[in-house]
């Protein structure tokens, strides 16, 4: 079974039940889906009755080990269930289109990692212009975790998570930034006419340029993430926050009401030559 | 630009940056342009651009800032950012 965007709204009863992050049927998990996993799980964190179900697929426990999942769900005390991925040995360098799990708990951690991570974007496959801008999209998306969650973050889980993959086949790169924060919702609460119960109208006003760091300049970074994704690389913006789902490309925006997540997950997908 | 890092992230180093430029600069404007020299900068985000110019415009003047040595996706994040502000103003 592939946990991955075009299914996981379907499937998402059997993979997030009675606290349990359920994998045992997983056989394919793309960062999207991934990113999902982790807010779950930092959700489900404090929760006397948690699981954690790891895949009985050995491909999929390699790959899960070769993105560093038991150190995430370490952190997030899931340490008992992480046995069957503790036992595996792996040659690091086996895959270098995998990029590990990145949590960054503090603004400091992700400024040191962009470094990284445009030395990974060049290592996949981009040119140094769009490897540099991929990785400002990076830094604005990882910038806002911090800029509207710090002194709010619901549960003891804090910081930006990034997760990216390439597909060299299509010449594509995902990269996702999962937020376990207020969402967009609880950020734009502070607002003079703050959006009460809707979690896709507060994406979308989101998108349009509305903050809810108010009287400060500011509110460009997802306007540009959306302008260079679309415009430069032929890609896709995506936002579930909440329980609202946004998707904008060259077609336009979408958005529907989905299973509910504390916080926000956001990707960008681009296009590479 | 390069010695504050080749990766220039976020409105916290931003501001960080203009204060030590205005004591780099001390004065000198009165006579001169702040040149901000980005050769060899890797990554330039938008918030650290707009955060950046906004506060060494306000206290020395738009046409007193300059920018030097930009990369094609350096100039592409200052023409975002001005594009933006430009919309909004």
């Amino acid at each position: 079974m592939d946990i991955i965007f075009d299914t996981i709204y379907k499937i998402q009863s059997e993979v997030f039940h009675d606290h349990a992050v359920d994998l045992k049927r997983g056989t394919w998990l793309d960062p999207w889906a991934m990113g999902l996993v982790c807010l779950k799980a930092a959700e489900f964190k404090n929760q006397t009755n948690k699981q954690l179900i790891l895949p009985s697929d050995a491909n999929m426990l390699l790959y899960l080990k070769r993105m560093h999942l038991e150190q995430i769900f370490g952190e997030f005390t899931y340490k008992s269930f992480l046995k069957p991925l503790e036992s595996i040995e792996i040659n690091e360098r086996e895959n270098d289109n995998v990029c590990e799990i990145i949590h960054c708990i503090f603004r400091d951690e992700l400024d040191a990692r962009l470094g990284k991570i445009n030395r990974m974007f060049l290592h996949f496959g981009l040119g140094e212009i769009e490897g540099s801008m991929t990785t400002s999209l990076v830094g604005e998306l990882g910038n806002n975790v911090f800029d509207h969650n710090d002194g709010q973050w619901p549960t003891s889980v804090r910081g930006a998570i990034i997760l990216a993959q390439v597909n060299p086949r299509q010449r594509r790169i995902e990269v996702v930034v999962a937020d376990p924060g207020i969402g967009f919702k609880g950020s734009l609460a502070a607002l003079s006419a703050p959006v009460k119960n809707d979690d896709l109208e507060a994406i979308k006003l989101g998108l349009s340029g509305v903050t809810g760091r108010i009287g400060e300049p500011r509110g460009q970074g997802l306007r540009i993430v959306q302008n260079w994704t679309i415009n430069n690389f032929a890609g896709i913006v995506r936002i579930h926050s909440g329980s609202g789902l946004v998707i904008v490309d060259k077609n336009g925006l979408h958005a529907e009401p989905v299973f509910p997540i504390v916080g926000t997950l956001a990707s960008f997908m681009v296009k590479y030559q | 630009m390069l010695k504050f890092n080749t990766v220039l992230n976020g409105r916290p180093s931003a501001k960080e940056a203009a204060s030590r430029i205005q004591q780099i600069v001390n004065g000198s404007a009165e006579r001169e342009d702040v040149v901000l020299d980005f050769a060899g900068i890797e990554v330039l985000t938008p918030s650290y651009a707009d955060e950046l110019l906004r506060i060494l415009r306000a206290k020395y003047g738009v046409d007193k800032v300059k920018t030097i040595n930009t990369s094609e996706a350096v100039t592409e994040t200052f023409n975002a950012v001005a594009a933006l502000s430009k919309e909004a103003s």
